[in-house]
């Protein structure tokens, strides 16, 4: 069949399936909501509960499922129905009818498609789930149970081969704070240059931008290839030396970046991709800044210094705040530019962070209950930071005053 | 005139000031060609001829110029099915992803629920779990289900990905639509479903098409989860397929660049378009709070 045709047709078999199920669930919404008072309500509540779920599962995954879990799901909506039922007819009697019919579908979508991973996730981190075991479970659904013995692993074990959890962990709070710094520095620098009144500053901005504005994983390939043996770094750092023979005796000569400076070539490359965000949001928290307030320091005589110290920084952190926590998050889980770069094959470990090392752990070496234990240990690092975070900024809020 | 000090001389501030501008010129075109010149070569080189690939020449348009990589990579590679497999995916979670969102912001933005607050916060909070850490569940609920390698598969990973940050803009711009349009409406006898549909919804044509169109790059963008679902050459996105042909360096260099060009050149000027709009379109939310 055409290739092309093909594809249509399942996207349609698609939107076919997310619209019979948007109207399942908007019938028992409906049912629930607009029924309550009617006689018959409890009985059909209770049994269009599990048909729904029977035919929502078989629509989805065909005739694929064995007939236990469908059994198991089917019995287990039933038990739900009964106080559900009962609550509707008695407390909610139709109030927040529209809102309800409105979000189930997305909070559906999310329950499916977030929650349920996260408790799949805690469930595999304690099962043994590996390349080994794989083929049984997808047949008959066991797994045997391994307790806390994965999550002991990851402090005691390598994720990939050779590098610690704990050297990870290092490397990732270093790399956090390395690049969010120049992030904020680099954004900084741009955006004070640029605020001002000149010619051609459109044109600035937009070319500042383009690295934001590129696929990021055109991006990166393209500076990977930069930094590759024939590349463009090393092709200068070749010149340079034969230029000045006092450079090249101070060691300017072309390196081996991917593999002997891996975290250097990532710090540069996330470094160049990162700026255009914070310059542009710091321009903006600029440019909102009265040019009056300026003018009064000038009229009492203070240097460039003072107005930017007394002036700019305080105004700018309510701007500066967001972006950094945003961009801390982002950085802490960059995977993209990690794995682009050292992902291929005999890449080395040398640059990864936890999260890249995660994704390793689970797709290259096809660690499932490891890299669970592993990812639930990363998720409570960074909730503790976050929260940390939180606190911090919270007691820096009141320069609002 | 002669016992003015210079720093109140009107010809040495206007020179002060004049190299003070020369100066910032010079950095930023400094700092813009960094920037830019990655883009640049990428160009250069898909324009150079097969030989010349490796060189370590310099020059932006080099030598017996041609657009042979273009036609290699059309003709040889797959790329025009991975533009197609891409956009096919892409566009089917963006409409999924928008139209969950644009109702269910809608509930957050108008009623006062039981859980309203709770679920604002709990969309919140979806964005703290980190991308790399659903991966590996979705893969193995999207193996089960025998969707590896597929279109589904891929929309199923995709689809609520962006949700709550669309939920989030749309609720913002929702706030700012009065109320009183949609009293009005149901004075005139629409229902209150009607009143959104027919009311707030074409009035947010903007904050849609910003959800729209944040969903549509994070997907068309997206490499880590279709590295995992997708394994048949013929069934890549764009993504993969570009970082196959990087990955056998030497011989695909040239087809490599060509690829990124064509991609990277529309998407740069759908976002130089759109980048001011986009940027007031995220913190339309915040703004409202």
């Amino acid at each position: 069949m055409n290739p092309v045709f093909a594809s249509v047709i399942e996207v349609f078999q698609m939107v076919f399936f997310v619209a019979w199920s948007v109207f399942l669930m908007e019938v028992y919404m409906w049912l629930h909501f607009r029924k309550y008072k009617e006689t018959w309500f409890i009985p059909v509540a209770l049994a269009s509960a599990p048909v729904l779920v029977c035919v929502l599962i078989l629509s989805a995954v065909g005739n694929a499922v064995s007939g236990s879990l469908i059994g198991w799901a089917a019995g287990l909506a039933f038990l739900l129905e009964i106080p559900a039922a009962f609550l509707f007819q008695n407390k909610v009697k139709g109030k927040w009818a529209l809102p309800f019919m409105l979000i189930v579908p997305g909070f559906v979508g999310l329950g499916l498609l977030i929650a349920y991973p996260l408790v799949f996730e805690f469930y595999l981190s304690v099962h043994d789930l590996k390349l080994a075991t794989l083929k049984t479970w997808s047949e008959t659904g066991y797994l045997p149970f391994t307790g806390l013995m994965y999550f002991k692993q990851v402090f005691t074990m390598s994720p990939l081969s050779e590098i610690t959890f704990w050297q990870l962990l290092w490397r990732t709070l270093w790399w956090t704070f390395i690049n969010v710094s120049l992030h904020v520095a680099g954004g900084l620098g741009l955006a004070l240059l640029l605020n001002r009144n000149m010619k051609l500053k459109g044109i600035y901005r937009t070319l500042l931008v383009v690295p934001w504005a590129m696929p990021q994983v055109v991006a990166v390939l393209a500076m990977r290839g930069e930094f590759l043996e024939s590349g463009f770094v090393n092709i200068m750092l070749h010149r340079l030396g034969e230029w000045s023979p006092f450079l090249a005796h101070l060691g300017v000569a072309p390196v081996q970046w991917l593999s002997h400076h891996a975290f250097m070539t990532c710090t540069i490359i996330n470094v160049w991709l990162g700026i255009p965000f914070m310059m542009v949001t710091i321009l903006g928290g600029l440019q909102s800044i009265p040019q009056s307030y300026y003018d009064a320091a000038s009229i009492d005589g203070a240097s460039s210094w003072q107005k930017f110290k007394n002036i700019t920084v305080p105004l700018l952190r309510p701007v500066i705040a967001p972006a950094v926590t945003l961009g801390t998050v982002w950085t802490f889980n960059n995977i993209n530019v990690i794995y682009l770069v050292t992902g291929q094959a005999g890449g080395t470990e040398d640059a990864d962070i936890l999260v890249s090392a995660l994704y390793k752990a689970a797709f290259t070496f096809n660690r499932y209950s490891y890299s669970a234990a592993f990812a639930i240990i990363i998720f409570i690092i960074l909730f503790g930071v976050s929260m940390l975070w939180l606190k911090l900024s919270k007691g820096t809020e009141s320069v609002y005053e | 005139m002669s016992n003015t000090p210079l720093k109140y001389n009107p010809k040495w501030i206007k020179f002060r000031n004049r190299a003070a501008d020369i100066l910032i010129h010079a950095a930023l075109i400094a700092v813009a060609l960094v920037f830019v010149y990655p883009v640049i070569r990428i160009f250069s080189v898909s324009i150079r001829p097969g030989d010349m690939l490796t060189s370590d020449s310099l020059a932006i348009i080099p030598q017996n110029a041609t657009f042979l990589s273009y036609k290699k990579l059309l003709a040889d590679t797959n790329f025009l099915r991975w533009l197609w497999n891409s956009l096919i995916i892409t566009v089917s979670t963006s409409v999924i992803g928008v139209s969950l969102a644009s109702t269910a912001a809608y509930a957050f933005s108008r009623f006062k629920f039981p859980g309203n607050k709770m679920g604002l916060s709990l969309l919140l909070g979806t964005q703290m779990i980190p991308a790399g850490m659903l991966l590996l569940p979705l893969y193995l609920m999207i193996m089960k289900m025998g969707l590896v390698n597929t279109y589904l598969g891929m929309i199923i990973a995709y689809s609520v990905s962006s949700l709550p940050f669309s939920i989030w803009i749309l609720k913002g711009y929702y706030d700012t639509v009065p109320r009183s349009l949609e009293e009005a409406a149901l004075v005139d006898g629409t229902t209150e479903f009607g009143a959104f549909y027919r009311i707030v919804l074409p009035l947010s044509t903007p904050a849609l098409a910003i959800a729209f169109l944040f969903n549509f790059t994070s997907a068309w963008n997206e490499y880590l989860v279709a590295r995992v679902v997708l394994a048949d050459s013929t069934k890549y996105t764009w993504t993969l397929g570009l970082f196959e042909l990087q990955g056998q360096f030497l011989t695909q260099w040239g087809m490599f660049a060509a690829g990124s060009i064509l991609v990277t050149v529309p998407v740069l000027l759908v976002f130089l378009y759109s980048s001011k709009w986009l940027i007031s379109g995220l913190t339309l939310g915040s703004v409202k709070g």
